[in-house]
């Protein structure tokens, strides 16, 4: 072989490779709070726990609630925002962050909500009357 | 009916697409001039169809036909008309007429100036692209399957499940769904058919590549769709600006970019096209490039087409904030896709051979040879992005459940990528214009390299940049813009119409200076105390209320009503008050934070950061809140901010929480005993504090007996001003106060008024008119004056101006350049 053309090839292996692993590093997988303790930044599943306090201080200018995760595990985490507006009726939470002592710092925090607009149910239909048309 | 007549016109302009494409493939192989004038017909009949029925599923919007799930979806009554109008493209459906609309617009001038022997071929490609798009909203039934989602499928027929319509087939909701609030921006209105356009137009050098390869002339397609090329770019390039514009100003994050995947949709085939046109020009001035031309161009469609796929067949749900539900057109989409690609590769595999190849040489001082290398350096940026955004799939080979990758994936690949681009974009012009050794190269770029160094090290000094990644990015970012701009001045004094692509460059320059400024430079505005509590936090000083570290610095900017904080010994910033703008939302806030120099002197400004209920997804339960941000652009550095909470807000949220509760709990109780009562006295004049409220006594007058009971002995009424603490409206109290007399004694009668708006009342419960004194009572309002207060989210950055002054001018280049290849196209037709 011609070796430009080898010098080719491994070019375009080392790149694509090195690509690979680090675009592999810099995905993670839906986990929970007990595996996150063992991760550097972690993105756990879970829902509110509203048998908790929960709430934003005007202190620390924090909001914490506590979160039960896909497997079970109740964790308090605080969220350096202010409370997302849709938090109580999300019915399914995921928090981006990492896990200390205890407690799951999460610095982003995503909602996913039943109504959004998105899937129709009878209830939105409440205030409407039937009518033949 | 309407519906009907709408499903009927959309299959007859798929059925005239059809034909459409097979008259075109005819007239390819036969040549015979019939066929193409029957199938251009049939074309222009299919696109009054396509605008016959976006102008009945307009007219449902506009009528408010709620039976029609696209209607009910997605508009309401309360929508203004221009968002009627834009909710039109505000679902996949309807979003995907506009597309075929305007591909019908782009076919008509592609009817009327490509010439032999491309015309029949790119027509062709052009409708079969047409019916695929027609096949997503067909809605045609075969059997158990559905071909596509027609936009005037009913409800019953959208969702067949519904126990609600299987009780009665023809229940017609009373108003529907809305457009979310976020979408109801002048934004909306013209972002979309740009964007679609840019889409349309991007298919033209598919077309022709595809002509190319079936009529085997591999390098005339070139002239004739390079402007097209350049037109799909610079609306491309329009589009994304927009949106980064829109988010920019009415999204919370922060930002013009989150690297979000449809904006990534849009950006990937920008970026392909952009190396697609790069090939172009060089196979156009020395046909040396044949192969990479072709290959770029149907990757630039084919990019759409997967990104299409992305955003629409529901597989982005958990990673985009913005990408369209599935419609059930995830198997078409792939099917779509998986025929694009294969007819394209398949049909440049099947020419490979024959395409001619470039001579063999390898000089590394040819402008062959250095465009090349800039589309590459384009192409890895493009298939990076692409690669991000394809977590969902391509992540599989990872993990079972992969996440989007984090930003700084595409930071880091990108940003060295980038530098590359800006030195090759020098390079690349000085040796495209003038044919160069490395001796008259170095001599040609001392003087612009000494600049660009004198003045990178300028920039990092006083930007106190400290990252060694930062400064070359800086260095190569100067470098192309001076290397450009001396080019363009050159270019510009023998001949002005040739300078596009030293402009671009040099724009591209600009765009690197300013996307590094306003995003690594981004600083929270927080006063002193905050600043101390965050060097409290990184030292792990702070430990919450429930004793847990705190770890998370704190970036939030309090201010309290009318009393001012420093900030960076620069601004004096004081929250003034609130106004309530019911007419643009209804329960909007408009909050006016006032800024003012420090140190005294200097120009001050307001900023009015808006939160509004969002009407689509509140309910009686529960307000959600939404913001509008303000910005206040400057030359140097904006301001942005966002209300993050309100005293105003909680106080809504208490009241709505309360009146719940007691709905639910206790709903025959009597209020009288758990409400707060207080007794105050007021003088004339005077304004006392109670709660949230200012109350303001102005006088009290004589009641006109007549509308009064005979008994009555004597009746005043005062007249009070209720103000909400922070809000510049007031609303007028006037309790009664009388005494008449019943079987010989004295009574007194003074009905409580209730407050509007609120659950307290207030009662003129006596008078002392020696003092002029009147006593008030007060039920169901705090006692305790309560604290009016605004959190903000204040950030400075700096030159978000060069970012926006640096796509400018790309979309300058790009205009220079289509008006020379254009100019040069109409001359030769």
């Amino acid at each position: 072989m011609k070796p430009k053309l080898v010098f080719g090839i491994i070019a375009i292996v080392g790149f694509t490779s090195l690509l690979m692993y680090n675009f592999g590093n810099s995905i993670s997988t839906y986990t929970n709070f007990k595996q996150a303790s063992h991760m550097g930044n972690a993105h756990v599943v879970g829902q509110w726990d509203d048998s908790k306090d929960y709430g934003f201080s005007m202190k620390t200018k924090q909001f914490s609630f506590f979160m039960k995760d896909e497997a079970g595990n109740v964790r308090r985490v605080i969220y350096p925002k202010h409370k997302p507006n849709n938090f109580e009726q999300a019915k399914r939470l995921v928090v981006i962050g990492k896990m200390k002592n205890g407690v799951f710092y999460a610095d982003d925090m995503l909602m996913k909500c039943p109504s959004k607009y998105k899937t129709v149910d009878a209830s939105q239909f409440k205030n409407s009357k039937a009518s033949n048309s | 009916m309407v519906g009907l007549i709408g499903k009927l016109l959309i299959d007859a302009a798929f059925l005239c697409a059809i034909l459409a494409a097979v008259g075109y493939f005819l007239y390819s192989q036969k040549d015979e001039e019939r066929y193409f004038k029957i199938s251009n017909w049939l074309f222009g009949i299919q696109g009054l169809f396509v605008l016959g029925a976006s102008a009945l599923l307009l007219y449902l919007v506009i009528t408010h036909q709620f039976n029609y799930y696209y209607v009910f979806e997605y508009t309401s009554r309360d929508l203004q008309f221009k968002y009627l109008i834009s909710a039109f493209w505000g679902g996949q459906e309807g979003s995907f007429m506009l597309w075929m609309m305007l591909a019908t617009l782009v076919s008509f001038g592609l009817m009327k100036w490509t010439r032999k022997p491309y015309r029949g071929p790119v027509l062709f490609f052009m409708a079969l692209t047409q019916i695929f798009l027609f096949s997503m909203i067909a809605g045609i039934h075969l059997g158990d399957f559905t071909l596509g989602a027609s936009p005037f499928r009913s409800l019953a027929e959208a969702m067949p499940n519904a126990p609600f319509l299987q009780a009665n087939p023809n229940f017609v909701p009373q108003d529907g769904k809305g457009l979310n609030d976020l979408l109801k921006s002048p934004w909306m209105v013209i972002h979309p058919p740009i964007l679609f356009f840019g889409f349309s137009m991007m298919t033209v050098p598919f077309c022709f590549a595809m002509a190319a390869l079936w009529k085997r002339k591999y390098n005339n397609w070139i002239e004739p769709a390079l402007p097209w090329t350049l037109g799909a770019n610079i609306a491309l390039l329009t589009a994304i600006f927009l949106g980064g514009y829109w988010a920019y100003v009415t999204l919370s994050f922060g930002g013009y970019w989150a690297w979000d995947p449809v904006e990534n949709a849009a950006l990937v085939p920008w970026i392909i096209g952009t190396a697609g046109i790069h090939m172009m020009v060089v196979q156009r001035k020395k046909n040396s490039s044949a192969k990479a031309s072709i290959f770029f161009a149907i990757l630039a469609y084919v990019g759409i087409v997967y990104e299409t796929f992305l955003t629409r067949s529901g597989i982005l749900a958990d990673s985009s904030v913005h990408s369209f539900v599935d419609l059930g057109l995830y198997g078409q989409l792939v099917v779509f896709m998986a025929v694009i690609s294969i007819i394209g590769l398949g049909m440049f595999l099947y020419r490979y051979n024959d395409m001619p190849n470039p001579k063999r040489e390898l000089n590394l001082m040819s402008r062959e040879f250095l465009t090349f290398s800039g589309a590459m350096v384009l192409f890895l940026i493009g298939l990076i992005i692409a690669l991000g955004t394809s977590s969902p799939i391509i992540g599989r080979l990872f993990v079972a459940n992969p996440t989007p990758p984090e930003v700084s994936f595409y930071n880091n690949w990108t940003m060295p990528l980038a530098m590359i681009a800006a030195v090759l974009t020098v390079f690349g012009q000085y040796i495209f214009w003038k044919r160069q050794d490395p001796e008259s190269l170095a001599r040609e770029l001392t003087w612009p390299v000494a600049a660009s160094c004198v003045i990178a090290l300028a920039t990092i000094m006083i930007g106190g940049v400290r990252n060694i990644e930062y400064m070359v990015y800086i260095l190569t970012a100067w470098f192309a813009l001076i290397g450009n701009g001396v080019i363009m001045v050159r270019l510009a004094m023998k001949q002005p119409k040739v300078i596009g692509g030293a402009l671009t460059h040099l724009g591209f320059g600009v765009l690197l200076l300013g996307i590094l400024a306003s995003s690594a430079y981004n600083s929270n505005l927080l006063d002193q105390a905050t600043k101390n509590y965050n060097k409290a936090i990184v030292q792990g000083k702070v430990t919450d209320e429930q004793g847990f570290k705190k770890t998370q610095k704190v970036n939030f900017l309090e201010l309290k009503l009318n009393e001012p904080k420093i900030i960076n010994d620069k601004y004096k910033v004081t929250y003034e008050g609130y106004t309530l703008k019911d007419q643009a939302r209804p329960g909007q806030q408009e909050y006016r934070i006032k800024f003012e120099p420090a140190d005294g002197d200097g120009e001050q400004f307001v900023m009015h950061p808006q939160v509004y209920p969002m009407l689509s997804s509140s309910t009686s339960q529960n307000i959600q809140w939404s913001v509008d941000p303000d910005v206040r652009s400057g030359l140097f550095s904006d301001v942005y901010m966002y209300v993050s909470g309100s005293s105003y807000v909680e106080q809504k949220n208490d009241q709505l929480k309360k009146q719940n509760k007691g709905a639910t709990a206790q709903p025959a109780s009597s209020t009288s005993d758990t409400t707060k009562v207080q007794k105050i006295k007021l003088k004339k004049g005077q304004t006392v504090s109670v709660g949230d409220f200012d109350l303001h006594f102005t006088n009290y007058v004589p009641v006109d007996s007549s509308s009064l009971q005979d008994s009555t002995i004597v009746a005043i009424r005062a007249h009070l001003q209720l103000m909400p603490r922070g809000s510049d409206s007031s609303v007028p109290v006037e309790p009664l106060f009388s005494v008449y007399s019943q079987n010989g004694e004295n009574w007194s009668y003074a009905p409580p008024v209730q407050i509007p708006g609120h659950n307290g009342t207030i009662q003129f419960s006596s008078v002392d008119p020696s003092k002029g004194e009147i006593e008030l009572t007060i039920r169901g309002i705090d006692k305790k004056v309560k604290d009016q207060w605004v959190l903000l989210v204040a950030q400075e950055k700096p030159f978000i101006s060069i970012v926006w002054l640096g796509t400018f001018i790309l979309m300058a280049g790009f205009s220079v350049s289509i008006f020379r290849h254009w100019d040069r196209e109409r001359k030769k037709s």
